[in-house]
C-alpha cells in the first residue's frame, strides 16, 4: 500500500523547541533507564535530536547508498511515543519493516515522523535508500522511543548502521545484516561546534527547520488486501471466465448442431415428399388410368378404385409427416395455416360449417416440432370429437396469442355433455390433457349438456424458445397461477354466444 | 344462378371437346395425365410438353382451352412459364398442378397469372369439375390464399402498383374467405348472387396479376437505373 503524498506541516525550529532529543554523547541504540521526564527540554537545547552525518566509505556524485539497521523493542512493553527525524543530502526513501514511511529531497529541513502507533515490541528494521546528487553526502537520523514503562530507546545515525550493497534484493526487510554489509562511515559530526575547526572531510551543514508529517497509522490489511484472498479471487475470476468461454463454445456448437439438424430435417422432408409422397401420387394416377382402360363392368374397377383411394390417403398422410418434419415450418404462422387447412378439409365432408378465427398479428415466432406436432394432434382430436359426437352445425377454430401463451380453441355449438359423466378415455380427453401437460401447457374443456363444447389449449411460446423444456416450465407455472380464480363462466357464456 | 360446379354448364358444352394442354416434366406422369384427361368425356389432351421452354414454343400456336402446369419444372419454373404464357395467351386459363399445397408456391403462381391450382392427388372426378369451373370463369380461392392476398395488398406497394387496390366489397369477400365461409355463404351474407361473388374473386385475381406485373416492371426499371 502506498503512503499518501507527503503533507508537511512546517514549523520553524527555534531554540525553545521542546522536543525530546537524543543526548549526543549517549551511545545510540541503547535502552536507558532514565525516566521520560528527564529527557525533556533543557537538555535538548542545542540538539536537533539526530546523530552524525553518516554515509558509505566513498562519496561520489549520483550515488545511491542503502543504509540499514535493526533494533529491538523489549517484549512485554508498549511504545508510548516514537518520533523519527531524518534528512539526507540529497534525497531519501525511508522504510520501516519494509513499509515505506516517506521520502524527502531537501537536506535543509529535517522531517519528523510520528511512528508511535506503528511500533510495537519485537525486532524492527530501518532502511534508508539514499541518493547523493553531487559533492558531500550524508544521512542524518534520530529515533527516540519512549516506552510505557518509562525507558527510552534512542537510535541515531552512527556507525551501527550498515551499508548494503546496491545489488541486494529485499534488503529493506532483512532482519539480520549479512557479512558483506559494512558499517557506515561517520562523515561528519552534526553541527560542528562554532568554535571548533572544520576538518577537511567535515561539512558545515545544518538543517534550518523541522517538517512534521501527519501521524503514521498502522497499515490495516483488510481481508481483500490479503495476498491469498487476491489470488483466490483471481482464481475464481479466471475460473469464471473459462467457464463462460466453455459454455459459449458449447452454445456455439449446439447452435451449429441445431442448424445442421434443421437442414437435415428440411432435407428429410424434401426426400419424403419427392421419393414417397410424389411416387404415391403417381401410383394413384396410374391406377386411375388403368381403371379408365377397364371395361365398365369389370370386377377390378372397385378394387382398383379402393387401391387408388388408399394411395391418395397415404400420400395425404405423408404430407402431414413432411409438414411436421420440415424445419422450415417451425413457426407459429405455419402452425395456424396448417391447423386451419386441416379443420376446413376435415369438416368439408360433413354438414358442419367451419369458422376460422385467427389473429392477424400472429408473431413470426419459432414453434418447435414437438410443440406444434403435439398441439396439432390435440386439435385434431378435438375436431374429431366435435364432428363425431356434438351434432353441431358450426365448428370454430380460434388461434390467438395472449402474452407468452398461444391459445387454440376448438368450439362447437352442439349438444355438449356432462363432463362428470364423460368417459375420459373414450373421448380422448385425458389424451389431450396429457399432451398439453407434456408441453408445459394445459387443456381446458368447458361444456355442459345443451351448451356446446369449448376445448381450450394453451401452449407457451417464446421468441427464443430453442430448448422447449425450459420455456414450458416457466410459462407453465404462470399459466397455472393465472387461471385458478378465473372460473369457467366467462368462457362458457362466450361459447354459448358463439353457438347462437 | 349458374349450374352446380360439378356439372358441365351449357356454355362450356358448346365448345366441346375441351382442348387441354399439359406441362409436366416426368415422362410417366405426363403420359398418365394425358391418358386420364383423354379418358374424360368432352376432354381432349391436345398437347403434352415436358418443359416450360417447349410449352412457350408450342402452346401459342396450339391455343388450348385450358393449360395444366406443374409448378416445379427443370430450368424455367412453372410459375415463370405461366407469367410468360399469360402475356401471349391472356384469355387462356392456367391451372397449376402441385404435389403438395405449399401455400407460398401456390400464391406465387396465382400472382403470376394462374387461375387456380389442383393437388396432383385430386380424384379424377373432382379434377374434371374443377377444370370446368375454371373454364366457366370460376376463380377458386382457399382461406389460406385469401389471407396472403390481403397481406400482399396491404404490404407497401412498389412502383405504380398502388393504383391497383381492392374495393371494400372485394376486401370483405376475402376476409370472409379467411374465416372459412364458402362462396355460397358469402353470397348469402352479402345478399348477392354467387355469380357476383365469383366475379369479385375473378377481379381480385386480375388485380393481383396487374399488380405483380407493374411490380415486375417497377423492379426492372429500378434495376436499370442502378
Amino acid at each position: 500500500m502506498k503512503w499518501p503524498a507527503v503533507y508537511f506541516t512546517i514549523g520553524l525550529l527555534g531554540r525553545s523547541c521542546s522536543l525530546p532529543a537524543l543526548a549526543q554523547s549517549e551511545p545510540s541504540g541503547t535502552v536507558t533507564n532514565q525516566p521520560a521526564s528527564q529527557d525533556l527540554a533543557g537538555k535538548l537545547d542545542p540538539t536537533w535530536g539526530v546523530g552524525s552525518w553518516i554515509w558509505a566509505a566513498e562519496t561520489y556524485d549520483k550515488q545511491t547508498v542503502h543504509l540499514w539497521r535493526s533494533f529491538e523493542i523489549p517484549q512485554g512493553t508498549t511504545v508510548a511515543k516514537a518520533n523519527l527525524r531524518i534528512t539526507v543530502d540529497n534525497a531519501y526513501k525511508l522504510f520501516l519493516d519494509g513499509r515505506q514511511l516517506g521520502m524527502g529531497s531537501d537536506w535543509r529541513s529535517l522531517t519528523e515522523y510520528d511512528i508511535s502507533q506503528i511500533l510495537d515490541a519485537g525486532r524492527h528494521v530501518l532502511a534508508v535508500d539514499a541518493f547523493n546528487d553531487n559533492r558531500e553526502a550524508g544521512l542524518l537520523f534520530g529515533l527516540i522511543i519512549e516506552l510505557s514503562d518509562g525507558r527510552v530507546i534512542t537510535i541515531s545515525s552512527d556507525s551501527n548502521w550498515r551499508i548494503v550493497p546496491n545489488e541486494e534484493r529485499g534488503w529493506e526487510l532483512k532482519q539480520e545484516a549479512l557479512k558483506n554489509w559494512v558499517s557506515a562511515t561517520v562523515v561528519s559530526e552534526f553541527l560542528p561546534r562554532p568554535n571548533s575547526k572544520i576538518k577537511a572531510r567535515e561539512f558545515d551543514r545544518k538543517p534550518t527547520m523541522i517538517v512534521k508529517v501527519p501521524v503514521l497509522r498502522p497499515v490495516v490489511v483488510r481481508f481483500w488486501q490479503n495476498g491469498w484472498f487476491q489470488i483466490s479471487l483471481l482464481g475464481v475470476a479466471v475460473g469464471a471466465v473459462l467457464t463462460c468461454l466453455h459454455l459459449l463454445a458449447r452454445l456455439v456448437l449446439q447452435a451449429k448442431a441445431q442448424a445442421l439438424l434443421n437442414r437435415e430435417r428440411a432435407r428429410i422432408a424434401r426426400d419424403i415428399h419427392d421419393e414417397v409422397g410424389a411416387r404415391l401420387t403417381e401410383l394413384a394416377l396410374e391406377g386411375e388410368v388403368m381403371q379408365t382402360e377397364l371395361s365398365a363392368d369389370s370386377d377390378l374397377r372397385p378394387k382398383l378404385d379402393a387401391l387408388c383411394e388408399k394411395a391418395r390417403a397415404v400420400s395425404g398422410a405423408m404430407d402431414e409427416v413432411v409438414w411436421a418434419v420440415n424445419s422450415q415450418r417451425d413457426t407459429l404462422r405455419d402452425f395456424a395455416t396448417y391447423a386451419c387447412k386441416y379443420a376446413r378439409r376435415f369438416v368439408a365432408a360433413t354438414p358442419i360449417r367451419c369458422r376460422l378465427d385467427v389473429a392477424d398479428n400472429l408473431p413470426d415466432a419459432v414453434f418447435e416440432l414437438p410443440v406444434r406436432r403435439s398441439l396439432l394432434l390435440a386439435v385434431k382430436e378435438a375436431i374429431n370429437n366435435a364432428v363425431k359426437y356434438s351434432a353441431a352445425d358450426r365448428l370454430f377454430l380460434r388461434i390467438h396469442v395472449q402474452g407468452r401463451v398461444v391459445l387454440v380453441v376448438v368450439e362447437d355449438n352442439g349438444k355438449g355433455f356432462d363432463l362428470e359423466q364423460a368417459d375420459p378415455l373414450r373421448n380422448g380427453l385425458s389424451n389431450m390433457k396429457q399432451r398439453m401437460r407434456e408441453l408445459g401447457g394445459r387443456c381446458r374443456i368447458l361444456t355442459e349438456p345443451g351448451a356446446g363444447c369449448r376445448v381450450e389449449f394453451e401452449v407457451p411460446w417464446s421468441k427464443t424458445s430453442r430448448p422447449p423444456a425450459a420455456t414450458s416450465a416457466r410459462a407453465g407455472g404462470s399459466a397455472g397461477s393465472g387461471n385458478g380464480s378465473a372460473g369457467d363462466s366467462p368462457a362458457l357464456s362466450e361459447a354459448k354466444e358463439a353457438a347462437n | 344462378m349458374t349450374p352446380p360446379l360439378t356439372a358441365p354448364s351449357g356454355k362450356v358444352a358448346a365448345k366441346l371437346p375441351l382442348r387441354v394442354a399439359l406441362v409436366e416434366d416426368q415422362r410417366d406422369t405426363r403420359e398418365s395425365w394425358r391418358r386420364l384427361i383423354s379418358s374424360f368425356p368432352d376432354f381432349a389432351c391436345v398437347c403434352a410438353c415436358a418443359t416450360a421452354e417447349e410449352a412457350l414454343q408450342t402452346l401459342p400456336g396450339t391455343k388450348p382451352d385450358v393449360i395444366l402446369m406443374d409448378i416445379f419444372l427443370p430450368r424455367m419454373s412453372g410459375i415463370e412459364c405461366t407469367s410468360r404464357l399469360k402475356a401471349v395467351l391472356p384469355k387462356t386459363p392456367i391451372v397449376m398442378l402441385t404435389a403438395s399445397d405449399e401455400d407460398e408456391m401456390v400464391f406465387l403462381a396465382l400472382k403470376s397469372g394462374a387461375n387456380g391450382y389442383l393437388l396432383k392427388r385430386t380424384k379424377p372426378a373432382e379434377m374434371r369439375a374443377a377444370l370446368l369451373d375454371v373454364m366457366s370463369g370460376g376463380a377458386p380461392m382457399t382461406s389460406e390464399i385469401a389471407r396472403q392476398v390481403i397481406e400482399s395488398f396491404h404490404a407497401k406497394a412498389t412502383g405504380r402498383s398502388e393504383s391497383v387496390s381492392l374495393t371494400a366489397r372485394e376486401e370483405e369477400t376475402l376476409v370472409m374467405l379467411t374465416k372459412g365461409y364458402s362462396n355460397k355463404e358469402i353470397a348469402d351474407r352479402q345478399s348477392v348472387s354467387i355469380e357476383t361473388v365469383r366475379t369479385h374473386l375473378k377481379n381480385i385475381y386480375e388485380k393481383m396479376h396487374v399488380r405483380s406485373r407493374t411490380e415486375a416492371v417497377a423492379n426492372y426499371m429500378s434495376g436499370c437505373k442502378e
